[in-house]
């Protein structure tokens, strides 16, 4: 069965339009849907497919008002922010404000929602209705929002941030020593969480993360020579950095549910597909949001000297991409040069394929999950995924 | 046997809240007192035959492992960038001198001192956690070395990334270890010492109406360097399932990091030329030197001498002896 196809044209567009459509409400949740006027990029646009694939024929045909994942999941997350900054309250007043200042519900906590939509669709399954299960589940939930911002608090001293959802970041606020302590606290306060969860493997899952995310920043930190190992090495880097939390904390609510290896192999992979996918987007957005904007001529990734897969695979075509990465974009010039070139060169389209792929293997693994609501949305939230690249 | 080096690392405390970038704060003292360094050492020398070296990939050069002689050479990219924390770096990639893992060293001691049979030997769990306490002291001094920069300075923003991530790497690397003990009280444990470290920094010694300086320095020290000793007793008595010893040896751990916290002050004092900024003179103001330095040993004595006491209730054997002798050391 096909699903329908929606192609968009934006030659009609003639006004640039940044619209947040934000839920109300605690745990609110922002979605960003970008149109441009510039016309190089509508033409570039033009040229994208938006057709979404088609999925395996088990699966239902989704219609046109099924529910999207976070308003499924929306009273399972109902508190999730206040549940965890009320997890940090018990310390000092400054510790607190530190500790609790990403959690003010403005992140759009994508990990979440996805984890609490693998949780009951895997419950659905195995029909897995003990309320205790749950009950963990939402648990883990908010341990891998927590994690993933323990994270961020790290990411913005070591990029020198000075801003994050617009608003000042933390290190800004109060210094960066202040700063990485808060991140450690709020580190230490996920893992007594976790354990008491009273599950071994669970910790064995998660704490495996930790590792993850700090190998994938130094790996961020090096450069191959080889240009021939560079996309493997972005490729790995990738899945630490962003899918391993996701992949992990799918396959930790299985583990809760009671699936077996074969059930939490699919639930790892969906995170996995999806968590690599989310990063792609991210990168090939960094290239066509920072185009659309007036005064911000490159994107931030190549000023923090990041060769995304768009350059990547611009790189393939224009090889005097080359020495500008493994300089990592440091000289004059470099970054505009090679912002130029990937615009130029089938780099953005071949990001936009790869992580269709990725979405379609992601849907291809939930596709074995008993149909429900939830099994829907997991598909669905590929899809949407798909649907921040137009 | 091993030759020990002379110099002995010390931890000086800064009250400031922020350390000016250009001033390069070593975190090594040279013992003042003659006779302490060598009460110390011999008890600290005496006690690694005893229990073996504490097992510990610290010593990188040593390591063939791709993570770990990663970690080595942004270490190194740490001592080039004129950072605080080169002093702490040097001593991670170039010792192999191993008297500086004392805490992993007193996890294996109680371990062994527990054991009421001749022939138990200290269980593998009980060393990982001793390289466990040694990774997160090591995580937590790399962080709290971290320094704000108000303007912007290359090397030094290079060293506060290293020093972010090289304390992360160790916290990650703990926490995979304690994955591994299969056990989840001690995962608890050693979760809520990170925590506690964290909250020491946002504690001022300041007296208030309900707690004088000493107090809020004892709170302070506590949970800085009290909670990681005593949670890491606790949890290799929980290990090698001594329950009985349990609480003996959680509380024999904070008196033991009390006193040798007391004693590091004491030291740092009597050998530090500015003493006005110094924490003894902020607990003790207006006090002449002498007494500043009688009270604080009064102070150390009491949590010495407690933690002898605790001590009886373990089994007397080497380890136990070797404890007390170490215990003995501090007082002088």
């Amino acid at each position: 069965m096909v699903v329908s196809a929606r192609i968009t044209n934006f030659l009609a567009y003639s006004s640039l339009t940044v619209s947040r459509v934000s839920h109300l409400g605690n745990g609110s949740l922002r979605y960003q849907w970008l149109l441009s006027r510039n016309t190089s990029l509508l033409q570039l646009r033009s040229k994208i497919q938006t057709a979404v694939p088609s999925i395996t024929s088990n699966v239902s045909v989704p219609k046109e008002n099924i529910p999207t994942a976070d308003a499924l999941v929306r009273p399972d997350l109902e508190g999730l922010y206040e549940d965890i900054r009320e997890g940090l309250t018990n310390t000092q007043p400054e510790l607190r404000q530190i500790a609790q200042y990403y959690f003010n519900g403005e992140g759009k906590a994508i990990r979440p929602v996805i984890t609490m939509c693998m949780a009951r669709a895997i419950n659905y399954h195995l029909d897995q209705n003990a309320p205790g299960v749950i009950q963990k589940q939402k648990k883990i939930a908010q341990i891998a929002e927590m994690i993933h911002t323990a994270s961020l608090v790290h990411d913005d001293v070591i990029d020198v941030a000075d801003s994050r959802r617009s608003r000042p970041s933390v290190n800004i606020l109060w210094g960066q020593k202040k700063s990485i302590i808060a991140g450690d606290f709020i580190l230490a306060m996920a893992s007594g969480m976790l354990a008491r969860l009273q599950n071994q493997q669970v910790i064995i899952l998660l704490s495996q993360v930790l590792a993850d995310l700090v190998q994938g920043e130094f790996m961020q930190l090096g450069a191959r020579e080889n240009k021939d190992e560079r996309f493997a090495h972005y490729s790995e880097k990738t899945f630490k950095k962003t899918a391993s939390l996701i992949a992990y904390s799918c396959q930790a609510v299985s583990v809760l549910s009671g699936a077996d290896s074969t059930l939490q192999s699919i639930a790892f992979q969906y995170g996995r597909q999806l968590g690599m996918a989310f990063q792609l987007v991210d990168d090939l957005l960094d290239f066509i949001a920072t185009s659309a904007q007036v005064g911000k001529p490159v994107a931030a990734d190549l000023r923090l000297g990041l060769a995304t897969a768009p350059v990547l695979f611009a790189a393939q075509k224009f090889s005097e991409l080359n020495p500008l990465i493994m300089r990592r974009f440091q000289e004059p010039g470099d970054a505009e040069t090679a912002f130029r070139l990937v615009l130029r060169s089938d780099g953005l389209q071949r990001t936009k394929e790869l992580a269709r792929q990725y979405c379609n293997d992601a849907v291809t693994q939930v596709a074995q999950l008993t149909p429900s609501p939830y099994q829907q949305a997991l598909v669905t939230l590929a899809h949407q995924l798909l649907h921040r690249m137009k | 046997m091993v030759s020990r080096s002379c110099l002995i690392r010390w931890k000086t405390r800064h009250l400031g809240s922020s350390i000016h970038p250009a001033v390069s704060f070593s975190r090594s003292l040279f013992a003042s007192s003659q006779v302490y360094q060598t009460s110390w050492v011999q008890a600290v020398s005496n006690a690694e035959k005893v229990v073996g070296f504490p097992t510990s990939f610290l010593s990188l050069r040593s390591v063939a492992n791709d993570e770990i002689s990663n970690i080595a050479v942004y270490l190194k990219k740490l001592i080039g960038t004129g950072h605080p924390l080169i002093t702490t770096a040097k001593n991670l990639v170039y010792s192999n001198d191993k008297t500086h893992q004392t805490r992993g060293l007193l996890v294996l001691l109680m371990s062994k001192a527990a054991k009421r049979e001749s022939g138990q030997d200290i269980l593998p769990e009980q060393r990982t956690l001793a390289e466990i306490t040694e990774l997160v002291h090591t995580a937590h001094l790399i962080h709290t070395g971290v320094i704000n920069l108000n303007t912007p300075n290359a090397n030094l923003e290079m060293g506060n990334k290293m020093a972010v991530l090289c304390g992360d790497f160790f916290l990650a690397h703990s926490c995979v270890q304690l994955a591994t003990l299969q056990n989840l009280k001690v995962v608890e444990l050693i979760a809520q010492a990170i925590s506690d470290y964290s909250t020491a920094e946002f504690i001022d010694i300041i007296a208030s109406e309900n707690d004088s300086a000493l107090d809020r320095w004892s709170q302070q020290m506590t949970l800085r360097y009290g909670s990681l000793i005593a949670h890491a007793c606790q949890s290799t008595l929980i290990l090698g399932n001594n329950v009985e010893l349990i609480e003996s040896g959680k509380s024999f751990g904070l008196e033991i990091a009390l006193a040798w916290q007391a004693n590091i002050e004491i030291q740092s004092f009597k050998s530090n030329a500015n003493r006005a900024d110094h924490v003894l003179s902020k607990l003790f103001p207006e006090t002449p030197f002498v007494d500043v330095v009688a009270n604080f040993q009064a102070v150390r004595d009491r949590h010495v001498n407690a933690a002898l006491k605790i001590l009886t209730a373990f089994p007397q054997n080497d380890a136990s002896l070797a404890l007390g002798n170490i215990a003995r050391a501090l007082k002088y």
